[in-house]
């Protein structure tokens, strides 16, 4: 288990995790967002995506795990936020850079970039922050 | 259509939920590349206290600890009723979740009956996208404050493109 001592502003981490034709449907199971546009490429279509779009709420996800893997510990996050800036569509995967911008207090502050495939970002102003006071 | 702004404060609950282990199990199998369900126990990289009963049980919570996003099955329902209130009158098709916050306090484990409610917190536009921004704060069965979201979904009222 991590302790405060065990963080440093400057500490980097990274994930990539992959979005397939079964991720959308699985989320939506274990979420309950059954939303047609995350499931029906036809519905896809019709709102102007080449296919299934991700639920914003796994890209989430995917950066909470990103942070929580750094953390050490899924309990002591306080807070989390991001910007949804482009969809994830099936087929794309993400690549999220996560930095350690300030220790204070117990407190610790980590900033993130989300990339695709392609480098384009798909979250803006993404970050999270957890408590490490005893 | 603009949305009108009439509709800031507008409230929605409160929802109760009880929070299932497995649920947390097969929700953190799932986002981590796993298959969640009956025909699960594939391999994901969740962090083990959110998936391995065992590997919890000796960690400080000694259970199941719910991932820091698990509360969209819990908190998300304010946010998904400003969206299909037909007062509101949001195009579905039209509408993607824009940003989302989240401020964490009690931790969440199995056992948790967690009671939820909501508002429409701002509706703002900017161009040819309108924002709204709903609000839920939960508390679990000793009235700890578990979490507050900040929803936001855009509406982008241009013709679809195709």
């Amino acid at each position: 288990m991590k302790k405060l001592a065990d963080f440093r502003a400057g500490d980097a981490f990274e994930l990539t995790r992959s979005a397939d034709r079964y991720l959308p449907v699985y989320y939506a199971a274990v979420s309950g967002d059954f939303n047609p546009i995350h499931i029906d490429r036809e519905v896809a279509r019709l709102a102007g995506f080449p296919d299934a779009i991700l639920q914003g709420m796994c890209t989430m996800a995917w950066l909470a795990d990103a942070c929580t893997a750094y953390f050490g510990d899924p309990g002591r996050v306080r807070r989390l936020k991001a910007r949804f800036s482009r969809p994830v569509v099936v087929g794309d995967s993400v690549t999220f850079r996560g930095r350690c911008v300030a220790v204070d207090g117990g407190i610790v502050r980590v900033e993130v970039e989300a990339v695709n495939q392609r480098g384009e970002e798909v979250l803006k102003g993404a970050s999270a922050e957890a408590s490490f006071q005893e | 259509m603009a949305i009108d702004p009439r509709h800031v404060g507008r409230r929605y609950g409160p929802f109760r939920s009880t929070v299932c282990g497995e649920r947390i199990r097969d929700f953190a199998t799932a986002v981590a590349g796993g298959v969640p369900g009956y025909f699960g126990a594939s391999a994901c990289d969740a962090h083990p206290w959110s998936v391995d009963e065992e590997s919890a049980a000796r960690s400080p919570y000694g259970a199941l600890v719910a991932p820091p996003t698990f509360g969209v099955t819990f908190a998300m329902q304010p946010f998904a009723q400003a969206i299909v209130d037909p007062e509101i009158g949001i195009d579905l098709l039209r509408l993607l979740h824009a940003e989302q916050e989240f401020e964490h306090g009690a931790v969440v484990r199995p056992g948790d009956v967690l009671t939820t409610t909501g508002e429409v917190a701002e509706v703002r536009a900017k161009g040819n996208l309108d924002f709204i921004t709903v609000r839920s704060e939960t508390r679990n069965q000793v009235g700890e404050l578990v979490l507050v979201g900040r929803w936001t979904a855009v509406v982008r009222n241009q013709a679809v493109p195709g």
